[in-house]
């Protein structure tokens, strides 16, 4: 793509959701969410084969219809309220289709069919910028509407959520479907304690951020988006294992690294609450992620997969894909705690 | 306790930076110079703890703990020599670097005086121990193994974040300090018999609990032999300590809740013992020792009287340096045939004499003879047990008598008989392995004479 449209896309995708997080009118804020949606759409489709066309279609028709949603919510507000600011909702209609557009647009169970397979179709790049940056969004909307939102059905879709999460990368070999399925898991930890403190929303947003930057980046560094292609990294990059090793560590939660922060302060909130048994569950399930975790550390660091010969010699050349700012987001990740 | 930590840490710059031939030397000399510092803490105050910090404080119950895992990162280094002279330098500093961390782990969780900063690092201590298993065992069971091991822990202590997070919200602070002046009694209700089932679970999959022992043999048989050495030795006991410490909160509801894990406990350990008369793997063998022995940790823990306390924090020290000496011994036969089936190295006296000494000593000492620990801990134990209940001490004698059938069917295997025909093409004993049974086998020998130390804060 030329650089020229590209910076011009890239800018159109951050004013977008600029425009969504710094507005306090409603229409502005559909109008920030169809911007970064039709921008993102090239950035999609960059490699220009029928999969990332299937991929980005997906994509734009859930979110058209989630934005849709949210228009109509938007509406209803407005009809029982007669003002277009962001502020406390009083109509539990028009707040339960908020919530249920926002989790459509963030793929929370059960409108999580589309996250897979988007992920899936489309380049590495393309699928980091999908997972991270287009959360901030929602979740901004989210956070600034959490005192009205109808707490069970929230509840129920983070809860539905991290098992889907957790059960749905068991099978999968494919590392942009493991991505898509450890950020359903993450979406539904942050959804279940929006209505409860949204700061630590917040901060598993900004922690699951990282973590999954520095992921992508190393799966960029090593082009490789199966778990087989993985698994070669020893020969090449042997320091590298090590680092995925931790990231996908802290990606499940363990401490002392800094993946387990949110998931501490999130128990530690919803006990507060008097919620028991649900964090309890919440965290059983998240043993689950876990499990894909290890098991693609297990194929890349902790086992000297079987390779031929002619892969062994790659360790004699340097590497040249541009890592940028790949310590420090590694540091932040693991760190933390 | 920075004056424990900070030496500790600093080990890892000493691994990475020392020339090639002098990794070994210099980080089992610092770290012998470290368990030095640590002995200065098992000077108890006899009726309060020593507070080093806000956050670390160590009493007469893990001073003994910490001595002991200072105590075994010199023996590790020391016994990981030989398998791992053929790996290249980076995969050799990152094993110590590893055991090094793990150590470093250890040392905070027995010293940590706030009940979730001993969670964070009961946790933390998993992760080095799963890559010493599965990057550096030698079967490919090893990644079942690091699988079983951390999902078991992983799935009982997630509760026990939850339970402790429920506590702090209860009572204030979960300083280990203030919180035993604040402990109200909790009353029998369903969501108690929960907290408690949430609270003790992590420990009972840690000690192991008979029914929920699965990882045990599995971790320890595929596990290199300093991942073996600290499994057995300090990791188990930290289902010990976080018991004792726990069940301060939790009286007197144990009364009620403790009969089932009563029962695994004294079945298990009859069970466990009895399995070990018909294994074939030795190292299996030793695993399945140390269930039987942390049963009975597990039976004093739950009793709750002064003597069964004493009891358990005896087994624990003399338990941790017999079972890692008895690890130590199966290694230097492993070293030399390469395989871990008791069969293939009989009659090793003829061959190795200074070596069937060691190994007569730690079976005696495994077996629990008169003045060593293991007998004090072993008979406090029995003791409050009968005092508990008296048909205990059927149980109890059943399994001393079955410990001894296997400790010496052990020892006569390996040793005594007619040697098997190839045993003759293996090397003598290096001094290496001789001064490190001995360095497990002084202390065992010389706290008989001074048992007071390891007797805990109820002495």
């Amino acid at each position: 793509m030329k650089p020229p449209i590209l910076i011009i896309i890239m800018a159109t995708i951050m004013t977008g959701t600029m425009i969504v997080m710094l507005s306090s009118h409603w229409l502005l804020i559909w109008i920030g969410f169809e911007m970064n949606m039709l921008a993102i759409i090239p950035i999609l489709m960059k490699k220009y084969n029928p999969r990332a066309m299937e991929a980005s279609t997906k994509y734009f028709l859930t979110q058209a219809t989630a934005s849709m949603l949210l228009m109509m919510g938007v509406t209803i507000n407005l009809l029982y309220s007669g003002q277009w600011v962001i502020s406390k909702i009083s109509n539990p209609i028009a707040s339960i289709m908020m919530t249920t557009a926002l989790t459509m647009k963030l793929g929370l169970s059960p409108f999580h069919f589309w996250v897979p397979e988007v992920t899936q179709g489309i380049t590495l790049m393309s699928g980091m910028i999908l997972l991270t940056w287009q959360k901030i969004a929602p979740m901004s909307i989210l956070y600034q509407i959490s005192p009205s939102i109808n707490t069970n059905l929230l509840m129920l879709m983070a809860l539905t959520s991290v098992l889907v999460g957790g059960w749905g990368g068991l099978n999968q070999t494919q590392l942009r479907k493991i991505m898509a399925y450890s950020s359903i898991a993450h979406m539904g930890w942050m959804a279940a304690i929006i209505t409860y403190n949204p700061t630590m929303m917040v901060l598993n947003l900004t922690l699951y951020i990282l973590m999954t930057l520095s992921t992508f980046m190393l799966f960029m560094l090593n082009s490789s988006t199966t778990t087989l292609s993985l698994s070669h990294m020893w020969n090449k990059f042997p320091l590298i294992t090590s680092m995925i090793l931790i990231l996908m560590l802290s990606l499940g939660g363990l401490p002392p690294l800094s993946g387990f922060i949110p998931k501490w302060m999130i128990i530690q909130e919803l006990t507060k609450n008097n919620m028991i048994i649900i964090p309890t569950l919440m965290a059983i399930t998240a043993l689950l992620n876990l499990y894909f975790y290890l098991r693609l550390t297990y194929s890349t660091a902790l086992t000297m997969f079987p390779s031929t010969n002619n892969m062994k010699m790659k360790w004699q050349f340097e590497y040249t894909k541009k890592a940028t700012l790949l310590p420090p987001l590694i540091i932040t990740s693991t760190m933390l705690l | 306790m920075l004056k424990i930590i900070i030496p500790t840490i600093m080990l890892i710059p000493l691994t990475w930076m020392s020339k090639p031939n002098m990794i070994w030397i210099n980080t089992t000399t610092y770290g012998l110079l470290i368990s030095l510092i640590s002995l200065f803490y098992l000077n108890q105050p006899n009726d309060n703890t020593l507070n080093s910090s806000l956050m670390f404080f160590s009493d007469s119950l893990s001073a003994p703990l910490l001595a002991l895992t200072t105590w075994l990162l010199p023996l590790m280094l020391m016994a990981s020599q030989h398998h791992l002279s053929k790996e290249p330098l980076t995969r050799k500093k990152l094993y110590i670097s590893m055991l090094i961390l793990l150590q470093l782990f250890l040392i905070m969780t027995f010293t940590a005086s706030e009940l979730i900063f001993f969670y964070i690092l009961f946790e933390a201590t998993l992760i080095p121990t799963l890559i010493i298993i599965t990057r550096w065992g030698s079967q490919t069971e090893r990644l079942n193994a690091g699988l079983y091991f951390l999902f078991y822990t992983l799935m009982g202590s997630l509760p026990l974040l939850v339970a402790l997070l429920y506590i702090h919200n209860f009572m204030g602070s979960l300083n280990f300090l203030m919180i035993q002046y604040w402990i109200q009694p909790l009353p029998n209700s369903w969501s108690n018999i929960f907290l408690w089932l949430a609270c003790m679970m992590a420990f009972m999959v840690k000690m192991p609990l008979y029914g929920l022992h699965l990882w045990l043999p599995k971790a320890h048989v595929e596990a290199p032999i300093a991942g073996s050495m600290v499994l057995a030795a300090v990791l188990l006991k930290l289902g010990g300590y976080g018991m004792m410490r726990i069940t301060t909160l939790l009286n007197p509801l144990t009364n009620f809740m403790a009969y089932p894990f009563m029962m695994l406990s004294l079945w298990g350990m009859i069970m466990t013992s009895s399995i070990c008369l018909r294994q074939t793997d030795l190292k299996s063998l030793i695993a399945y020792s140390s269930v039987s022995h942390m049963a009975l940790v597990i039976v004093a823990v739950l009793i709750q009287t002064p003597w069964s306390y004493m009891g358990a924090t005896a087994l624990m020290i003399a338990h941790g340096l017999t079972s890692s000496m008895l690890f130590c011994l199966a290694n230097s036969n492993y070293e030399r045939i390469h395989s871990r089936t008791m069969i293939l190295a009989r009659g090793l006296q003829t061959l190795l004499p200074l070596m069937a000494a060691w190994w007569l000593l730690a079976s005696l000492t495994n077996l629990a003879l008169p003045p060593t620990i293991n007998l004090i801990g072993e008979l406090f134990v029995v003791m409050s047990s009968f005092s508990w209940s008296n048909i205990t001490i059927i149980l109890m004698g059943i399994n001393i008598i079955i410990t001894a059938l296997y400790s010496l069917y052990m020892l006569i295997t390996t040793q005594r008989g007619k040697y098997s025909h190839h045993i003759k093409n293996i090397k003598p004993s290096f001094t290496r392995e001789n001064a490190l049974m001995t360095l497990h086998l002084l202390p065992l020998l010389l706290l008989s004479l001074n048992p007071k130390i390891i007797l805990g804060p109820i002495y």
